[in-house]
């Protein structure tokens, strides 16, 4: 008994601030979205609207394009960690010349502020002035400008994603893979399992949870990304983007629409749930009928 | 050593703080202030030259001068105004005074953000100085009065956006020959599209031809940044006759169908005319704000260009800098027939008077400290200075001082043609709505630069969602 209330105080402090500053937005932003709220309209107050701004959303254009557009971000940026950082989490297993230099140098960018990272691309990609579009005109006659063409800003913001959280995934996944028991494989080998096997049988199912975790915290990341991209290109060109965060921000802030800007934030929150929450059941379900 | 830097800092007093009025009006200042002496007040602002002149020079004068502290941040617009407006629709408090940008007067008078600073002022004559004046002010003021005449703002920076150009090129004489044979007429700055789009033309050949970064023109074109927006609406569109964004103000309409002009012939041959230039732009310029348009200019990518005139004076002098110091010449911008007569009429204007000022919200918890600021900044002795640094001229005197006479002949006669020719260009519309409309039509001239949409596309689609949105905030119906 004495043990449990010890628990509760210790854990009060982090529970007091969690509810200030993480529920108690949460509700206020709940709230809010049930009015119509924008500060430069001819009726500047709160004025209740129900469920109108909700049902704005269903037929927003805009809005819907966004959230489209960060699914699809948020997929190939993902998956394309996932297995990137998987490859690495096993060349990391193995003895190689400088593998220390290359275990620092691999996670610099974890290190590095979103805010800045979108700053050092920028630098890296404008046309005209960065060294990229530089080099590939000049060694392959690519014209590549993100500021113009759609499909290079988005592949840019895809690669930015990638190398900036790519040694997270990388460095789960080796705590993974270094805490896994080593007698199941050597019986696997002994049985006579091949490498695909090993993978398919052993490393897969064991490394399984870890893989699970790693996805859910990248996805919830994706889905809100925000500073790098708006750093990067603003959203443009054009909206090809404009992720959901970016055009949530648009709507609250430069355009002061509150109350919908509110409602668009709830939506994609329960977007992001639905989403995890369909990813854990299918892959609890897959795991129970293996 | 101790009594050395003892000596340094009152000598650091004197030289920034009481150097700038004279000994009867510094009496004056430190009694006024004398209440509120190590009171800190809070500004926040975009950065730009003046704010950054005002943040290294004016605020520590003012400091020594009063005891008031002064922290002021300068970032970036966005950030400006999210701060801003925040602080004062939560009522935090937390800013005493903030930068109000002409286009946002109206939104802010609109919600009643900002103390109406004559009547502040009248109420208490011991904190109104003796060398403050509001008729020192040019007519950029009159942006920041209600109804009644009363200022919400003190004027910190005004300029036009201006038709700047290479000079070292345009006299060239080989290149003049070029020209002049390959066009039949003599090189120099244009006064319509056509001449523009050919003078564009022919320097990105010319730079191609010769292995030089240097291309036509610049243009603010950045594909997911109002700035392109703004451009267009503010500097282009105005030079084919196409004012208040399109928006009929009688009915608050932008559809030809309803009124407005934003879909017009004359809006969609400006955007179409605008984003053929990008082909004889830098690269950079889909990603080019107004910083970065004046940056590429400065780095002497751009033959001509539309500038913001509050760029105009460190490109043509500061050689840390600048690639293209003394080469700078200034001129109005290209135009379509008879729009400078209709604005010399005063039924129109050719392009954007820029500026902004530095307001007292309600909320402000030091509002007299403030107010002691906000007139230390409106001094004439401070204009000159200021006005060299951050070409903004907001008092009528500031042209005759000697310091802006010598910078104008530096820059080819920006300030002149500001004082001569200012009256052509014209702030942003009386629109409290500027903010709202502007994020409703600015994605669709994103697309436009993207190619996505064609520029009559682009316009009516723009148009036909700002109908849709003046409705949903309350104006028209």
């Amino acid at each position: 008994m004495r043990s449990k209330r010890t628990g509760w105080l210790l854990l009060a402090p982090t529970l007091i601030i969690l509810f200030i500053v993480g529920f108690l937005p949460f509700l206020y932003v709940l709230y809010v979205g049930f009015f119509d709220w924008n500060v430069f309209s001819q009726e500047a107050g709160m004025t209740f609207a129900g469920v109108n701004n909700y049902r704005r959303l269903v037929f927003d254009t805009d809005f819907l394009n966004a959230v489209w557009l960060t699914l699809r971000f948020t997929a190939v940026s993902v998956l394309s960690q996932l297995v990137l950082g998987f490859l690495l989490a096993q060349l990391l297993t193995r003895d190689f010349p400088g593998k220390s230099f290359f275990r620092i140098v691999h996670t610099l960018p974890l290190m590095i502020a979103p805010i800045v990272v979108g700053a050092i691309w920028r630098l890296l990609t404008i046309p005209g002035l960065g060294p990229v579009p530089y080099f590939l005109d000049r060694w392959f006659g690519f014209d590549y400008r993100i500021g113009q063409f759609a499909d290079h800003a988005f592949i840019t913001t895809v690669l930015m994603d990638i190398w900036h959280w790519t040694p997270f995934v990388t460095l789960t996944l080796l705590a993974g893979l270094t805490t896994m028991p080593i007698e199941v494989t050597e019986a696997a080998r002994v049985d006579g399992a091949n490498r695909w096997q090993l993978f398919r049988y052993i490393t897969l199912p064991l490394l399984r949870p870890v893989i699970l975790t790693t996805l859910f915290i990248r996805i919830m990341d994706g889905l809100r990304i925000v500073d790098e991209v708006w750093m990067l290109t603003g959203g443009g060109p054009g909206t090809a983007t404009r992720y959901v965060g970016i055009h949530i921000w648009r709507v609250v802030f430069p355009k002061t629409d509150y109350g919908y800007g509110s409602a668009m934030s709830i939506l994609t929150l329960y977007f992001t749930i639905v989403i995890c929450w369909l990813l854990y059941v299918s892959i609890s379900q897959k795991r129970s009928s293996d | 050593m101790k009594k050395f830097a003892g000596f340094l800092c009152l000598a650091l007093v004197f030289v920034l703080g009481f150097g700038v009025v004279n000994a009867a009006d510094e009496a004056w200042w430190q009694a006024a202030a004398a209440p509120y002496a190590g009171t800190t007040i809070r500004g926040v602002s975009e950065s730009t030259p003046p704010s950054n002149y005002v943040k290294d020079v004016l605020a520590p004068q003012f400091t020594a001068l009063t005891g008031i502290n002064v922290e002021f941040e300068t970032t970036s617009w966005d950030q400006m105004y999210d701060k801003a407006i925040k602080d004062m629709e939560a009522g935090t408090g937390i800013y005493d005074f903030v930068y109000i940008e002409q286009d946002i007067i109206y939104s802010y008078l609109a919600r009643d953000f900002l103390v109406n600073i004559s009547a502040a002022l009248a109420a208490k004559p011991e904190l109104a100085s003796p060398e403050f004046s509001m008729d020192d002010f040019t007519t950029f003021l009159d942006y920041f009065k209600n109804a009644d005449g009363d200022v919400f703002g003190i004027p910190m920076e005004a300029f036009i956006k201006v038709y700047l150009y290479r000079t070292d090129l345009f006299e060239d004489a080989a290149i003049q020959e070029a020209y002049r044979a390959e066009f039949g007429t003599d090189l120099v700055p244009a006064t319509t599209h056509e001449e523009y789009t050919q003078i564009a033309q022919f320097f990105t050949a010319y730079a191609e031809a010769n292995g030089l970064e240097l291309w036509g023109t610049t243009v603010q074109a950045a594909s997911g940044h109002p700035a392109s927006f703004y451009e267009f609406f503010e500097s282009v569109a105005p030079t084919f006759g196409v004012y208040n964004w399109g928006i009929n103000t009688e009915n608050w309409k932008a559809t030809v169908a309803n009124g407005g002009e934003m879909n017009s012939d004359a809006a969609k041959a400006a955007l179409t005319w605008w984003l053929n230039n990008l082909q004889f732009a830098p690269p950079e310029s889909t990603s080019s704000t107004w910083d970065e348009v004046a940056a590429s200019f400065a780095a002497g990518r751009a033959a001509q260009g539309l500038v913001y005139g509050e760029n105009a004076a460190w490109i043509a002098t500061d050689p840390d800098r600048s690639r293209v110091v003394g080469n700078v010449g200034v001129a109005l911008p290209p135009l379509a027939a008879g729009v400078l007569e209709a604005a010399e009429a005063g039924d129109g204007y050719i392009g954007y008077y820029d500026g902004g000022a530095f307001g007292l919200p309600i909320t402000s918890k030091n509002q007299d400290a403030a107010l002691l600021w906000l007139q230390f900044i409106g001094l004439p002795e401070v204009q000159a200075d200021w006005a060299v640094a951050g070409s903004r001229v907001t008092q009528q005197a500031t042209f005759d001082e000697p310091a802006v006479i010598a910078a104008d002949e530096a820059t080819n006669g920006y300030y002149t043609m500001f004082k001569e020719q200012g009256y052509l260009f014209a702030g942003a519309p009386a629109f409290p709505f500027h903010a709202q409309v502007r994020e409703v039509v600015a994605p669709f001239i994103y697309r436009a630069i993207a190619g996505e949409l064609s520029p009559a596309d682009a316009l009516d689609q723009a148009a036909a969602a700002a109908d849709a949105e003046l409705v949903n905030l309350g104006y028209g119906s």
